[in-house]
């Protein structure tokens, strides 16, 4: 697959991915032409082993969890900031309230419901993560649980 | 509506997204490719200074003794060993696998951290060592013409900043790198453990 094709084709996935991630615009932005760039670098290495799809969301979605090693300050002392910002960007409150509410969940459970949002069948989710599919069924249905609870308790259903 | 129904995916998906800029990311790979050979080439130019400082110290000071010619090559060496660590060696070392699934990859991380606190300390303790090594040996030639008791004052000073170096600067450095690390590493493994969690 020529890289062109790849970006296109993925970065809206890897964009809102990033965004649930952290819920900040701008480093959003720039994970996902982070992961772009590892995507480029790496692709003369893909072979196959598993779908591209898995192996892009395997690059971003580990190129998140790194984020705390780069900017962990800046993004804890700017979250208000970024959500202010946030609320110029989405029209709808809800999807600023869920973008929210993810980037609040522990950060496993932040690229394990992205990916289920954004379809990934529950045997990618697992071969992306490293669990097991049962333990991804209950991680995924905990998680739409708790997500579903803050909604209520806002006042947002 | 119902908050049952509540259907996440659609919400997820309406997500306002800027359109993909291949020209843009395009610039990006590029400038990544630059900065690629600028780094190569100032390692380069390093290299090049590095060699023409020793001749040039070599031949305007003329050292009678091989001490004193040893000395100016360790203590010189240990300072570019030391820069190149930090800066070039320690981006190849840094590498892994973005590919392996985050289970894996959170524990190759904890990993490399972990080696990283290991091997930056390490080369923390051989800079100052091989730097008072050649310091003490360049010394010799000149301290060698003076009296005694001026060469005993002259080591003693060396020996004695050399010592505030070891026994107070590089254990506050070491010590400093070792919390940063530390604090990632914890991170790190919190996060595995999140996925390790039977549930």
């Amino acid at each position: 697959m020529v890289f062109e094709d790849i970006y296109k084709l993925y970065y809206h996935k890897i964009y809102r991915i990033c965004m649930g991630y952290v819920n900040d615009y701008d480093v959003a932005l720039d994970l996902t032409q982070e992961t772009f760039i590892i995507v480029w670098k790496q692709l003369p290495r893909f072979r196959n082993e598993s779908s591209i799809g898995t192996w892009i969301f395997r690059i971003a979605s580990n190129n998140c969890l790194r984020l705390i090693e780069k900017e962990k300050r800046v993004i804890k002392t700017e979250l208000t900031i970024n959500l202010i910002e946030e609320n110029q960007e989405s029209i709808e409150p809800k999807i600023q309230m869920l973008y929210k509410y993810i980037s609040e969940l522990q950060e496993t459970d932040r690229i394990i419901i992205s990916l289920e949002l954004e379809d990934v069948n529950q045997t990618e989710i697992a071969n992306i993560v490293g669990l097991s599919e049962s333990n991804v069924r209950v991680k995924i249905h905990r998680i739409k649980e708790k997500l579903k609870r803050k909604f209520k308790e806002n006042g947002q259903q | 509506m119902d908050n049952n129904n509540l259907d996440l995916s659609s919400i997820w998906k309406q997500q306002k997204v800027g359109q993909p800029n291949i020209e843009e990311l395009t610039y990006k790979l590029n400038q990544f490719k630059k900065s690629g050979l600028q780094k190569l080439i100032i390692t380069n130019v390093i290299l090049v200074i590095t060699i023409g400082l020793i001749i040039f110290i070599w031949n305007h000071y003329q050292p009678q003794f091989i001490t004193s010619k040893i000395g100016i090559v360790l203590t010189i060496l240990s300072m570019v060993i030391f820069v190149f660590f930090n800066n070039k060696l320690f981006s190849v070392f840094n590498k892994i696998d973005y590919t392996k699934s985050n289970n894996e990859y959170l524990l190759d991380l904890i990993l490399l951290k972990t080696k990283q606190k290991y091997i930056q300390t390490k080369i923390l303790g051989f800079y100052f060592i091989v730097l008072s090594l050649g310091i003490c040996l360049y010394m010799y030639e000149y301290t060698s013409r003076m009296t005694t008791l001026g060469s005993i004052f002259a080591y003693s000073v060396t020996l004695i900043w050399i010592g505030l170096n070891w026994f107070y600067f590089r254990p506050k450095t070491i010590k400093k790198q070792h919390i940063k690390l530390d604090e990632l590493i914890c991170e790190f493994e919190n996060m595995e453990k999140q996925l390790d969690s039977k549930e």
